[in-house]
């Protein structure tokens, strides 16, 4: 028998899908994937595209230039502990980025007053705040005013 | 998202002959329930499926378990095999599920796929949770403690993906009023006029579950607001005894949270009668799933389950006598209703305000009071909505029973962040 067999890491070695996204956030990237046959953003990444179903996608980055559409104040039931623990005003909202995918996003900075204000002017422009949790940054918004 | 499954034929067809469903109840407050199980549960649900069917445990070939957070709520990992004991089921197969408050109608989903294959013939599906408390420690089944706000709410989080979803904006925030604060923008309508329907909703859905002796809440809201010292109810229903609770909802459309279980027993629809004269077929069963970074992820999924069952069926809205919501989010209610064509779209609301959407109106949904007032066993609330909906179709509903005999049944399950599914039921007699 052979003693130079093939170690599963020589045919087995794929993509850190997550951890690379979340690596990106902290260095202030936004990576996402684009779908080798369709070319949609498939955001956040994943292996294949949601868009089309085509099984492979191919990595990118996002510009961060994206607009708020809708959004709702939270009360005691939908509270966002992490960000009430924070002393954080917010709103959660649907946030399309210029390149296309839409996905429900936090609005840092907008106060109940606040919120009459921009509800009447939507869609508005938001970008990106990288945001430090501590243990990972992650990725919310602010109004671009 | 894709929207491009065709549902098939299935190999045979598929009827519910008996069903059991215990109360809902808070097993933390009640002293006649305090001390149950979730195996007792589940199992005097299934015995009373069982004896609707005219079956006994033996004859039952196969049954699938459902609950929603076994972990959290019984500290155990496949219930199904600590619970098979409880009504006779000891070496037979069986099943564990778990796709949160969508795990009741899932059960029938499921059932339906295990008769319709021909792998099964006699098929016990049900669920149950037992919402209320949490096990005392590593102590035995009965021993059980109120279940703490600090050992639900960091957990609730555990239904969010936790890849990128929870961590971003798919987790709590948005799941409750997303959909009710897109419909109010596509309609014009303000905040104060959704409060109105969202109010009227659950004043309706209280009176069926004040007739309803299973629902947990049924002390009818006039009479909640004259101990409150209010004449006017509809005052009283916008009073701090009944808060926002989100920008939208008020206490009163919330869900409240209980302990119980339901069963049905499931057999091909060629032998169904030999077991009860009042067969209900499941004619069809739409699917879809999309996780809460998705926007508006409700309104999709409800619409792309919808899509396939009336494709698989040949139905259409128009065929629809009576339905079913979980509307653990109050008004994924009439939301849901508009999606699935029960009402007609940007109407809804009048249909609420004007009480058609009530067991005794012309449009009638949650005859047992919906989860504002039927209560919300989570897994098994979806099954209990089953048993409503046979009972109905059989006409057994009594002071609840809607005007017209239903025909078609349509029940839009809901839950786990968010599984959806679309099921029609149609009277086979
Ligand atoms: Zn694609």
């Amino acid at each position: 028998m052979s003693t130079e067999r093939m170690k599963a890491e020589e045919f087995w070695n794929r993509e850190h899908i997550v951890e690379k996204f979340w690596k990106g956030l902290a260095d202030g990237v936004i990576y996402a994937r684009k779908c080798k046959e369709c070319g949609a953003i498939e955001f956040p990444p994943h292996i294949a595209c949601n868009t089309c179903g085509y099984h492979e996608t191919e990595w990118t980055t996002l510009s961060g230039k994206a607009t708020l559409k809708s959004f709702v104040r939270t009360g005691i039931l939908n509270a966002r502990l992490e960000l009430e623990d924070r002393g954080l005003k917010y709103v959660c909202g649907e946030v399309q980025f210029e390149e296309g995918p839409a996905i429900n996003a936090v609005i840092l900075g907008i106060s109940k007053k606040k919120a009459k204000e921009v509800r009447e002017k939507l869609p508005v422009a938001v970008r990106p705040v990288f945001f430090d949790m501590g243990r990972y940054t992650t990725l919310f918004f602010e109004l671009d005013e | 998202m894709l929207t491009n499954v065709k549902l098939g034929k299935t190999l045979r067809s598929v009827s519910i002959v008996g069903i059991g469903a215990t109360p809902f109840f808070n097993a933390q407050e009640n002293e006649t329930y305090h001390g149950l199980t979730n195996g007792e549960l589940f199992g005097y649900a299934a015995l009373d499926a069982m004896k609707d069917a005219g079956v006994e445990p033996r004859d039952v070939q196969f049954f699938f378990h459902g609950t929603a957070n076994p972990g959290v709520l019984e500290k155990c990992i496949t219930p199904n095999l600590q619970v098979a004991d409880w009504f006779g089921m000891r070496g037979k197969g069986s099943l564990s599920h778990s796709e949160g408050c969508c795990t009741g109608y899932i059960a029938l989903e499921e059932a339906m796929m295990a008769v319709a294959s021909g792998m099964y013939d006699i098929v016990l599906t049900g669920a149950c949770d037992m919402g209320t408390g949490m096990p005392d420690g590593n102590t035995p089944s009965f021993m059980r403690i109120p279940l703490s706000t600090e050992v639900l709410f960091p957990d609730l989080d555990s239904i969010f993906d936790r890849a990128y979803g929870r961590y971003l904006g798919g987790g709590p925030g948005m799941n409750h009023d997303d959909w009710i604060n897109y419909y109010a923008n596509e309609n014009g309508l303000t905040e104060d006029q959704i409060d109105d329907v969202l109010c009227h909703q659950a004043y309706h859905f209280r009176r069926a579950g004040a007739l309803c002796p299973r629902a947990i809440r049924r002390t009818p809201f006039e009479e909640l607001a004259k101990e409150a010292g209010y004449d006017d109810v509809w005052e009283y229903m916008k009073s701090p005894y009944n808060p926002k609770v989100t920008q939208y909802l008020r206490t009163a459309s919330d869900s409240c949270v209980a302990d119980g279980a339901a069963a049905c027993i499931v057999v091909p629809t060629e032998i169904a009668k030999q077991f009860n004269a009042k067969p209900i077929e499941v004619i069809g069963c739409g699917a879809s799933v999309l996780d809460a970074i998705v926007p508006h992820l409700e309104k999709k999924a409800t619409a792309e389950a919808a899509r396939q069952v009336y494709e698989q069926t040949g139905l259409t809205p128009d065929d629809i006598d009576l339905l079913y919501v979980n509307d653990f989010i109050g008004s994924s209610a009439f939301l849901a209703a508009e999606e699935v064509g029960y009402l007609p779209k940007g109407e809804g609301w009048k249909y609420v305000l004007d009480g058609r959407i009530a067991f005794d109106g012309d449009k009638p949904m949650n005859t047992n009071g919906g989860r504002t007032s039927y209560g919300h066993a989570f897994g098994a609330s979806g099954m209990a909505d089953i048993f409503e909906a046979v009972t109905q179709m059989r006409g057994d509903a009594g002071e609840r029973q809607v005007k017209k005999l239903p025909k078609h049944t349509f029940l839009r399950g809901f839950g786990g962040a968010q599984n959806v599914r679309a099921i029609i039921l149609e009277s086979n007699f």
